[in-house]
């Protein structure tokens, strides 16, 4: 057994190792899927970071609530009856126990199964049992419970437990303007739909939100079986060459990737009701992007990912699919996705049918996610080898770094916003997992000691 | 879910009963051992295999325990029939290794539409194990399942498999495991 200092010894020196590797394109295998590092990650990232909670549109009337969870801290996200949103920690002020029984709904009031302390959907105390002559010298306004500070940008609703840092919009930075073209294409927005997906994986956390941030690389191994089954292909009959029709656009922390064609009608395969309805704050060249675009994925750094767009080899869509990669012990994960429309067209049922048919790719039962899952949960199992540990093994990441790569350049077209975007980079850059543990580094070592 | 089995002074007759559990054991077989193909000719052309996905409600809630928007799958007999051939390739990754997949039916209850067409409602236990392990997950459901009789045997024209997890407890949800 060994000791809380020696396992943060242990944390640092692997974080430092991960620094030095990182430098050259590589990081030590040993992160993953291991007891210290993640304990390190509650406190020093997810108790740190703009973590994604929800939707606003799961929380449109006063008392909507939900279950949601910042590293394994169990948040309660609901709008009060003055229509402001909240995330309360699940814990009671008295004694600690959860009064949260469901996992959505509405109520103006949660009252504590243990000893009766009941709040208001605004966190202050509303009262106890036989307050009069049990509590005759407590002072019920100073009762509140504990609060995560909520922020949202385009709906997407962030949370921080530790208040410290920038805000949520300097945190998004220049990701803020991929973030308009995909989650404020439309006037009125993306809703919700239904129910999110749930699902425990047996991966690291880490894993499945860095390949989301920008790995194309690994269609055509892991997802052949998906791509040789192929139905109508809509408008990725148009591109001809993957590699070339693909782009990786990277910030300090965030980074997503997509795939254009030069139709600017496209709009991922959306009809009417959303070319008819753009944003007009979008910019002339978000405006060209969204309607050159077939399919985008990225990730919000710590585990925020999205897939926007048609699925390729005609597994269904358009459609804008959120998930949350929510930690669940060292090497343990649990997947929340979310599907998402605009909301011009929430009414349209047949247009809905065609767009939940995104999931048939992307979801547990997905053609390709479910091989995803399992090439994961093959990572987990052996990256906590001993050997790894002992030989201070380096995973490599180096696809695009420097010359390594042909074609991958960083463009300087306007249509690609403020991030350096790469050509051929969603496809042959892996600057999106030197970005990703970049920023995972940045944390780790800024936090050291904890 | 929408109709409920039947009272048992309503159930069917015994012959009836036990040729439906027959097909269902039998189906049950097919998927056990990835017969896939032999499965897919027990469903009816316009079949719509559906596994809505189930959310933790507090008592009396108003909103639906089973999602009627939003599914696992909502898979009509082409796409049962793309996915069963991405399942019979060697780099589908999500069997390969193939499961180890026991069905364990039971409550068996069935209910006559007329026209030869039945509601048949059973729950289930499916063992699932998978690679160098000796772990396993087991998924609980109860199925409701439309089935007609012609005089070649029992035809499949509807599902819904209602799972008891909110929270699925496996990596990945594929058709051997409904």
């Amino acid at each position: 057994m060994s000791s809380q200092r020696d396992r943060t010894d242990r944390v640092d020196s692997l974080v430092a190792t991960t620094g030095e590797a990182l430098e050259e394109g590589k990081y030590p295998l040993a992160i993953m899927n291991d007891e210290a590092i993640y304990e390190a990650e509650r406190r020093r990232i997810f108790a740190r970071s703009w973590v994604f909670v929800g939707h606003v549109s799961e929380f449109e009337e006063p008392g909507d609530y939900a279950r949601r969870y910042i590293g394994e801290d169990p948040f309660i996200i609901i709008r009060d009856e003055d229509g402001d949103l909240h995330a309360f920690l699940d814990s009671c002020m008295h004694r600690g126990a959860q009064f949260c029984t469901a996992e959505s709904g509405n109520t103006s009031h949660f009252r504590c199964p243990y000893h009766g302390w009941t709040y208001r959907n605004d966190g202050t105390l509303q009262g106890a049992p036989h307050m009069a002559e049990a509590y005759t010298e407590l002072e019920t306004d100073d009762v509140t419970l504990e609060e995560a500070t909520l922020e949202s940008y385009q709906g997407l609703l962030f949370a921080r437990v530790v208040d410290e840092g920038p805000s949520l919009e300097a945190y998004l930075g220049d990701f803020t303007w991929y973030l308009d073209v995909l989650f404020g294409l439309t006037e009125k927005g993306m809703t919700v739909v239904g129910e999110p997906h749930r699902w425990e994986g047996a991966h690291d956390w880490k894993t499945s939100s860095e390949s989301f941030a920008g790995d194309s690389y690994h269609v055509l191994t892991t997802h052949q079986a998906g791509l040789e089954t192929s139905l109508g292909k809509g408008p990725w009959e148009e591109i001809e060459d993957f590699p070339e029709a693909s782009y990786l656009a990277c910030t300090d922390r965030h980074s997503g990737g997509y795939y254009l064609v030069d139709d600017e009608t496209t709009f991922m395969g959306y009809p009417e009701a959303v070319t008819e309805n753009l944003n007009p704050a979008l910019s002339d060249e978000q405006r060209e992007l969204a309607g050159r675009s077939v399919f985008h994925n990225g990730t919000v750094f710590p585990n925020m990912s999205y897939i926007h767009g048609i699925q390729s080899a005609g597994w269904g869509g358009p459609w804008l699919s959120i998930r949350v990669w929510q930690p669940r012990g060292p090497g343990q994960v649990e997947v929340i996705n979310w599907w998402l429309i605009p909301k011009e067209l929430e009414d349209d049922e047949a247009f809905k049918r065609e767009s939940h048919r995104g999931w048939e790719s992307l979801s547990p039962g997905g053609a390709f996610e479910a091989d995803d899952l399992v090439v994961w949960s093959g990572i987990s199992d052996s990256t906590k080898s001993v050997m790894l540990e002992e030989n201070e093994t380096l995973g490599n990441i180096q696809l695009g770094m420097g010359d390594m790569s042909e074609g991958v350049d960083i463009t300087d077209d306007p249509l690609h916003g403020p991030a350096d975007v790469t050509t051929k980079g969603l496809y042959f850059d892996e600057r999106h997992s030197r970005t990703w543990y970049g920023a995972w580094h940045q944390m780790m070592a800024e936090h050291g000691g904890t | 879910m929408d109709a409920q089995p039947p009272r048992p002074e309503n159930a069917v007759d015994s012959d009836l009963q036990h040729r439906i559990e027959q097909f269902l054991y039998y189906e049950a077989s097919l998927l056990d051992r990835f017969a896939m193909d032999e499965w897919l000719s027990l469903l009816s052309d316009d079949l719509i295999l559906k596994v809505p996905i189930r959310s933790d409600r507090g008592p009396g809630s108003d909103r639906p325990t089973f999602s009627d928007e939003s599914y696992y799958l909502h898979d009509d007999a082409e796409m049962l029939t793309e996915r069963v051939d991405k399942l019979s390739k060697e780099y589908a990754w999500s069997e390969n290794p193939r499961s180890r997949v026991r069905h364990h039916i039971g409550n068996v209850r069935v209910s006559d539409r007329g026209d030869g067409e039945y509601d048949v409602w059973n729950t289930q236990f499916v063992y699932r194990s998978q690679g160098d392990s000796a772990d396993y997950k087991l998924l609980s459901a109860q199925r409701k399942t439309t089935l007609r009789e012609s005089p070649t045997g029992f035809t499949i024209v509807d599902r819904t498999v209602y799972l008891d997890h909110s929270v699925l407890p496996t990596k990945n949800l594929t058709l051997p495991l409904l």
